[in-house]
């Protein structure tokens, strides 16, 4: 979305019009809804944190500062809320690798079998690191989120992202062998 | 980029992420919802406390309570265990459509097989179609349902106003019954009504058919 368009849009929904808060909703529930599965890794607890935190950013709007960008601001809520989920469960749900599509070949069945053999074990590792090392991977590599943007949905300086992310790649490689 | 990080890279674009589901109908809903109970706050503190009190006297309720949906006289609790439920209820005997306190609002304005006065409101027969109306407002609980997690219960909207959507069997509380098992329902606010249909439909076509009530 354009900044200039989303600022407008921000700003109406902002004063009561529920057609641009709307129009925000439709622009970012995918990101929202990706963003609270790859942390709570589960359907039902993704659908309802990101549910609550359009609410909850509807309710903060009249917070948000005019001109900052709104994209990390939603993350910063949506993430919340599915940590805040996450926490609730005895056992993090795990994230899982996408079943093979029917009818779908290969042209090498074997080299298909090891790699996605090599990814099982790749995510098997991620899903054993601590969360706060999890969550700054999934966030730049599972969500493709800049540094900036991770800062926001995690609640961490834009350096501690990097030293996280040095930090838990050297665990995923020990973790790995 | 390393090696590692490539991978991660490629592992994402392997990852079941399941597909988006509709969120703005559900979170604009909820918005109206506030909207209207802040303007009814001191009202909705009484009426929340009848309606607490009606939760803590139905049967199962001591079970896990999961999430909890909220419509102007209709409200769905999500519960882990259902209790067990009356297959069947008998409604009684048919009234004549002019006897109804209130203007039936009807289903692309056909006319009902049958009309049975009962249960606070008016229940509307067609073939395959049941449809139950009453005056809810302010009005207070008379409608509950409970469902297992696996139920597919969402907010939806109907022409602007607030509505559930129950996509699974569940069981319907009416006051002083046992409760009874029901199949796919749709309650909405109509004006000074709320409706519910149960229909062994989809959402959409659920949400078509009270889109045309008139």
């Amino acid at each position: 979305m354009q900044a200039s368009g989303e600022d407008i849009l921000v700003e109406r929904a902002r004063r009561g019009d529920s057609a641009a808060f709307e129009e925000l909703v439709l622009a970012y529930q995918s990101l929202a809804f990706r963003t609270a599965f790859v942390i709570a890794g589960d359907t039902a607890d993704a659908e309802e944190a990101a549910q609550d935190a359009f609410v909850k950013a509807h309710r903060a709007l009249g917070r948000f500062r005019t001109g900052e960008p709104f994209r990390p601001w939603l993350l910063a809520i949506v993430a919340n809320e599915a940590r805040n989920r996450r926490r609730t469960r005895a056992r993090r749900a795990a994230l899982a690798l996408r079943a093979a599509e029917p009818g779908a070949t290969s042209d090498d069945p074997e080299e298909a079998a090891l790699a996605t053999e090599r990814r099982e074990r790749l995510l098997t590792a991620v899903e054993r690191l601590r969360d706060d090392d999890r969550d700054v991977l999934a966030c730049r590599y599972f969500l493709e989120l800049s540094e900036a943007e991770t800062a926001a949905a995690l609640g961490i300086a834009h350096g501690t992202v990097k030293s996280r992310t040095h930090r838990a790649l050297a665990r995923l490689q020990e973790e790995l062998g | 980029m390393t090696d590692l990080e490539l991978e991660l890279r490629d592992l994402a674009a392997h990852l079941d992420v399941p597909p988006t589901p509709a969120l703005s109908g559900a979170v604009l809903a909820r918005l109206t919802r506030r909207r209207r109970s802040r303007r009814r706050l001191s009202f909705a503190v009484a009426i929340g406390i009848a309606a607490l009190a009606v939760a803590f006297a139905v049967p199962g309720s001591r079970a896990a309570l999961l999430r909890f949906f909220h419509l102007r006289g209709a409200s769905v609790s999500v519960i882990d265990t259902l209790p067990p439920l009356t297959a069947h209820r008998p409604l009684g005997q048919p009234i004549a459509r002019d006897q109804a306190s209130f203007r039936l609002l009807l289903p692309s304005g056909r006319r009902p097989e049958q009309v049975y006065a009962r249960d606070g409101g008016y229940w509307l027969r067609y073939p395959g179609l049941l449809v139950f109306e009453f005056e809810s407002s302010p009005g207070p609980q008379i409608l509950k349902k409970v469902a297992s997690t696996t139920t597919d219960v969402e907010y939806v909207q109907v022409h602007g106003e607030p509505g559930i959507w129950i996509g699974a069997r569940h069981g319907l509380y009416l006051p002083g019954g046992a409760p009874v098992a029901a199949g796919h329902t749709l309650i909405w606010q109509h004006g000074p009504l709320t409706l519910r249909l149960e229909a062994a439909v989809g959402r959409d076509r659920a949400l078509a058919i009270a889109r045309s009530v008139r």
